[in-house]
């Protein structure tokens, strides 16, 4: 009797227990976002930003940032902790909120979702509004950026929907051991047969000087990635090892299904089969392929020249090495242009939500104004000082990274409207003493890479043109075949059977779509 | 009893294969514990294999300094042993009757369980009806979804079902209602499969982290799983002039490392203790008696 | 004999009452949900809702199976299954059944804790692991060596795939999968032994005719279990033990769709091909459940 009775209270309190957590949450989880919100006493708007966050802490309201950034810009930005997870995740949450009516106010859009944002109306439409209330921001960008972005407008009434982000240099090159080329009495190689010759010395001749035949001449990552530098000396163009879109044969052609590509993977195949390419090259992970580069085995690798102070302290910690690392000059081919490609557009940066709340939008673009003035840059940089950074001999030092006492620095413009000097400035400023040496090799070097940077045509070209092809534009079919032409288990003859799957499987209808966007932009 | 030799090596034979199974299962953990106490040069350079090389605790310090980490800890802990109790309840309340031929609503609820394990919600339906009930940002999301799992409901069902009649129907005659059979009867006998049950959802349970990704938003709340990837950092993104960290003697794969064994080691610690509920005999003498 | 029944139905009210928490946690937290899967059916848009976004009939479905992939990608997906269902299953059976035979505790003990640890690592983790040990310096190469055989990146061979595939989620899994049946073998009467033993039974009879007839109720419910989910080979682990080389024979339903689907944010088409897996699945258990019948009082329904 008494166990029945138990049991059944139990029962019930479980239910109750639910219920009443479902009563005290679903009162404070309305979204309010209609009709007029309070100010905050001091006469501020709070806003919802979502953005990237590899890790750090939200900011809350109240918080250290929260109150750094009113007082820098005069707005308050609430910023809730949404894992990033490359993106996918971050999508995901952005989803789900869309579909609880919960948009955040200002967010950075992901995978041409700000597509479907426009022709559903929840975005804002910016064409006026910028100019009007963000000058910095209409002003940072130049116009014909802006003229893309209203060529990009997927409702086709050339209005701006997003603001993009743009890096106006060249921020890729291929990066060579200088030391060991001087080691081995070798000049910096000009022609691909030089380079050749370059490598194999470094693959027999012991630059490091271990007395063990360890040293991967050159290599690159899982996907075919990050090998770039052997594509761009035959005209390819391809961004982080992603293939793009350029001119080739006077047609706006992706650049995986040129002549030019079949000319490169047969010269990779061809470094690949005589082991100067890193054998494990295509299995490589990104903290492996650092690896081996930091333990001083490899002289030749592609990625962005300005994290080269990175590797070369790391190097150094892990073997002692001073290592130099110069510009590797894109080596020439006959009958083809080399470039390292360049792209000015970002990804978008930003897109505000179409906010029937005034005071919101009003505040948000006045945090988007406050954002791009540069005068702001170097302390959004620097970030709270204790928690971000501190002072060193009166010199204002980033303090190592911590994700349980940072909060995540969500606003960084000198990363999304990065031009050569700034950067180049913010590291020379922050630099310590003993990392002095791997900064000047660094700003040598990216200052150098410019010299070897183009700007390929389809720079800026929208995400929809590849709607209802995602395998195109995930790039399944060339990183399936490319992978194995290059590991030989396919013979380069596979290439042409690729690009006519390439073609029937969407890719026909794909390039129609981008050669149209392109002679709109033109105009 | 006299045991052949070819018994013996049969047994033999036998022990060596676990022995040998064990030390493969166990290797890997071996690798992962070595990374963690090694600095991290040697891990960046690959050299770390089974031993730790440059032995350091670095890492170690690093994560137990972390009050926050050990705030999800606890807050794991806590969910864990709540959430399983109350899984090993609702689950064996609904196991029984569905173990019960007289219960005429069995078989469709059976199909139903079948279809519900199955059949798996999109995302976005789901979190909205559980956003709904009031579950968005509150703890109780950590506990509330995962109280009844239909795998784990069949499995017990199956138990019931084998449970000697014989004493159901000496119960029953001596005017033992279902509620009592339940408790008094066939829930302390049954211990090997509660042990079981116990086990499965207070592993889902301390390796949640689905739904703290999508319900809750106050990072206090955070279980271990999340707190953890947050340690992880995400290699897609780059920013310009990230400070120098060459004077840190751990790294993220350290990191990950000691993170990893962090959340293994309580589950390791459990087990043993659940292990005595898996001995033979457990129903000795009940039926006699 | 009424009245008998009559009182047999006054107390069997109480089995209905506790029924009631677990039908409506069936209900809020999996048919409600499941409701939505009518997405699959729709182009599905956040900003319209489930009520407003338009129904494309078979669409989603049509994209699937047209996809000159699909046929590769399904070939795959059941040919892992069908490895998994045949060399992984039976697996834990026959590892709870050789513990058994294990007679010093604490050995039995250790054993058993060791092979349940693999179970605890996450299959970024396990996966890591594998590639680290089919690496030109990891183990496999350096064993292979001593036979004086070339080094094999086994990682990137399509051959290698099933097999370690297969080998993995033995190693990661069939230590774990061997509490249940351990729970069950525990249920046996120990005196069936006894009388066995006295009868002059060896081990091996006493496994065939004892231990393994009691334990196949539990094998026969998990198998079907099993089987259910037959095309959900679990993501997590072929995405991470597959490489683009191995793409022809690892390219699986899930990780097609998650490519093309998931995170792209393309709801519906994801749905879709998961209700198509589940489907099947379902027709798969209804199938077995009625030959399950035939063979033992056992079976889910």
């Amino acid at each position: 009797m008494i166990l029945k009775k138990m049991s059944l209270l139990m029962a019930a309190g479980v239910l109750a227990i639910s219920t009443i957590a479902g009563c005290n949450s679903s009162s404070t989880g309305d979204s309010s976002s209609s009709g007029q919100t309070s100010a905050n006493e001091d006469g501020t708007v709070d806003i919802e930003v979502w953005g990237t966050n590899i890790g750090y802490k939200a900011i809350t309201k109240g918080s250290k940032l929260y109150e750094f950034y009113k007082e820098k810009l005069g707005v308050g930005v609430i910023h809730p902790y949404v894992e990033w997870n490359g993106g996918t995740n971050y999508l995901n949450q952005l989803n789900l909120k869309i579909a609880a009516n919960e948009m955040p106010d200002l967010f950075i859009p992901q995978q041409g979702i700000e597509d479907s944002l426009a022709k559903n109306g929840a975005i804002a439409d910016l064409t006026d509004l910028l100019p009007k209330y963000a000058p910095n921001v209409w002003e940072a960008i130049p116009q014909e950026m802006w003229d893309v972005v209203k060529a990009n407008d997927p409702t086709g009434q050339g209005k701006i929907y997003y603001i993009p982000g743009v890096v106006e240099y060249g921020r890729y090159a291929g990066m060579i051991r200088q030391d060991w080329l001087d080691k081995l009495g070798l000049t910096m190689p000009k022609t691909q047969d030089e380079y050749v010759k370059v490598l194999e010395a470094f693959r027999d001749k012991d630059p490091n000087g271990n007395g063990q035949k360890d040293e991967l001449p050159t290599g690159g990552r899982e996907q075919a990635r990050w090998m770039d530098h052997l594509f761009a000396m035959y005209g390819v163009a391809m961004f982080e090892g992603y293939p793009e879109w350029d001119i080739y044969n006077g047609e706006l052609t992706y650049s995986a299904v040129t002549p030019n590509m079949r000319a490169a993977l047969e010269f990779a195949a061809k470094l690949y089969k005589e082991g100067l390419i890193d054998k494990e090259s295509l299995l490589n992970t990104k903290d492996k392929w650092d690896g081996k580069i930091q333990s001083d085995k490899v002289g030749n690798y592609f990625h962005w020249v300005e994290h080269g102070n990175l590797i070369l302290e790391n190097l150094k910690k892990n073997t002692g090495v001073k290592a130099n690392f110069t510009v590797l000059p894109v080596p020439e081919v006959e009958g083809y242009e080399g470039f390292y490609t360049m792209k000015r557009f970002a990804p978008p940066q930003w897109v505000i939500k179409n906010n029937k709340d005034e005071n919101k939008l009003m505040a948000t673009l006045k945090l988007l104004n406050n954002i791009y003035d540069k005068k702001n840059w170097k302390d959004l940089f620097l970030g709270v000082e204790g928690m971000h950074y501190e002072l060193k001999d009166g010199k204002a030092v980033k303090l190592p990274d911590d994700k349980s006492s940072q909060e995540n620095q969500l606003l960084n413009p000198y990363s999304t409207l990065a031009t050569l000097d700034f950067t180049i400035g913010l590291f020379n400023s922050t630099s310590s003493k003993d990392s002095k040496w791997a900064i000047d090799q660094v700003t040598r070097n990216m200052k150098e890479a410019q010299k070897y940077a183009k700007v390929i045509a389809g720079d800026g070209m929208p995400a929809s043109v590849y709607d209802s092809f995602p395998d195109i534009n995930n790039r399944t079919l060339y990183v399936e075949y490319a992978t194995k032409i290059i590991l030989g288990q396919y013979p380069i003859e596979k290439f042409d059977e690729f690009v006519d799957k390439w073609n029937t499987s969407g890719g026909e209808e794909v390039t129609k779509r981008a050669r149209e966007w392109y002679a709109k932009v033109q105009k | 009893m006299v045991e052949s030799k070819r018994e013996r090596a049969l047994v033999t034979g036998v022990t060596i294969f676990l022995i040998l199974f064990s030390i493969a299962a166990i290797i890997p953990l071996i690798s992962v514990i070595s990374t963690s106490f090694s600095s991290k040069s040697v891990v960046d350079m690959n050299l770390v294999t089974l031993w730790p090389k440059e032995f350091t605790l670095d890492s170690w310090k690093y994560i137990i300094d972390r009050p926050d980490l050990w705030r999800s800890f606890f807050l794991t802990v806590g969910t864990t042993v709540i959430g399983t109790i109350l899984a090993l309840l609702m689950t064996a309340l609904f196991a029984y009757p569905l173990s019960k031929s007289e219960f005429r609503w069995g078989s469709v609820i059976m199909v139903c369980v079948v279809i519900a394990m199955i059949f798996k919600a999109p995302i976005v339906p789901y979190f909205l009806t559980v956003r709904s009930i009031g579950l968005y940002d509150n703890p109780l999301v950590l506990i509330l979804p995962h109280i009844l799992n239909p795998f784990n409901l069949i499995i017990m069902r199956t138990f019931f079902k084998q449970f000697p009649k014989e004493l159901e129907e000496a119960a029953f005659l001596e005017g033992c209602g279902y509620f009592r059979m339940l408790f008094h009867f066939v829930l302390p006998l049954s211990k090997a499969v509660m042990a079981t049950l116990a086990l499965f959802y207070g592993v889902v349970l301390w390796n949640q982290f689905q739904h703290p990704l999508f319900f809750l938003q106050d990072t206090n709340w955070f279980p271990l799983q999340i707190k953890i990837r947050q340690f992880i950092t995400d290699d897609s993104v780059m920013m310009a002039g990230t400070a120098s960290t060459v004077n840190l003697n751990y790294n993220e794969r350290t990191l990950r490392a000691a993170t990893v064994i962090f959340a293994i080691i309580p589950i390791i610690i459990v087990y043993p203790f659940l292990q005595k509920y898996f001995v033979k005999g457990a129903m000795l003498g009940s039926v006699k008696g | 004999m009424k009245v008998f029944a009559f009182h047999r139905l006054k107390v069997y009210w109480p089995l209905y009452v506790m029924a009631i928490p677990g039908i409506v946690f069936l209900i809020v937290f999996k048919f409600i949900p499941l409701g939505g899967a009518v997405i699959a059916f729709k182009d599905y848009s956040v900003f319209q809702g489930f009520d407003d976004s338009p129904w494309v009939g078979l669409k989603h479905f049509k994209t699937l199976f047209d996809h000159p992939d699909f046929a590769r990608v399904f070939g795959n997906t059941l040919m892992l299954g069908f490895l998994k269902l045949v060399l992984v299953f039976p697996f834990p059976v026959l590892l709870a059944l050789m513990i058994n035979e294990i007679r010093k505790s604490a050995l039995k003990k250790g054993i058993q804790t060791a092979l349940y640890i693999p179970h605890f690592l996450s299959w970024v983790i396990v996966g890591g692991i594998l590639f680290d040990f089919f690496s030109l310096s990891g183990l496999f190469n350096i064993v292979i060596g001593w036979f004086g055989l070339e080094p094999v990146l086994a990682m990137q061979e399509s051959d290698y795939f099933r097999p370690i595939y297969a080998i993995s989620s033995i190693w990661r899994d069939a230590g774990w999968g061997t509490v249940v049946y351990m729970a069950a073998i525990s249920a046996i009467d120990p005196q069936l032994y006894e009388s066995a033993m006295i009868d002059g039974a060896s081990k091996l009879r006493q496994v065939r005719h004892i231990t393994f007839p009691l334990l196949l109720p539990t094998v026969l419910v998990l198998f079907l279990l099993e089987i259910g989910n037959f095309l959900d080979l679990g993501f997590d682990q072929v995405f991470n033990l597959l490489t683009p080389m191995t793409y022809s024979v690892g390219d699986i339903l899930d990780t097609y769709v998650f490519r093309t689907g998931i995170q792209q944010a393309q709801y519906s088409f994801a749905t879709a091909v998961g209700l198509f897996q589940s489907v099947i699945g379902f027709i798969l258990v209804f199938v077995f459940n009625k030959l399950s019948k035939k063979v033992s009082d056992g079976g889910l329904w």
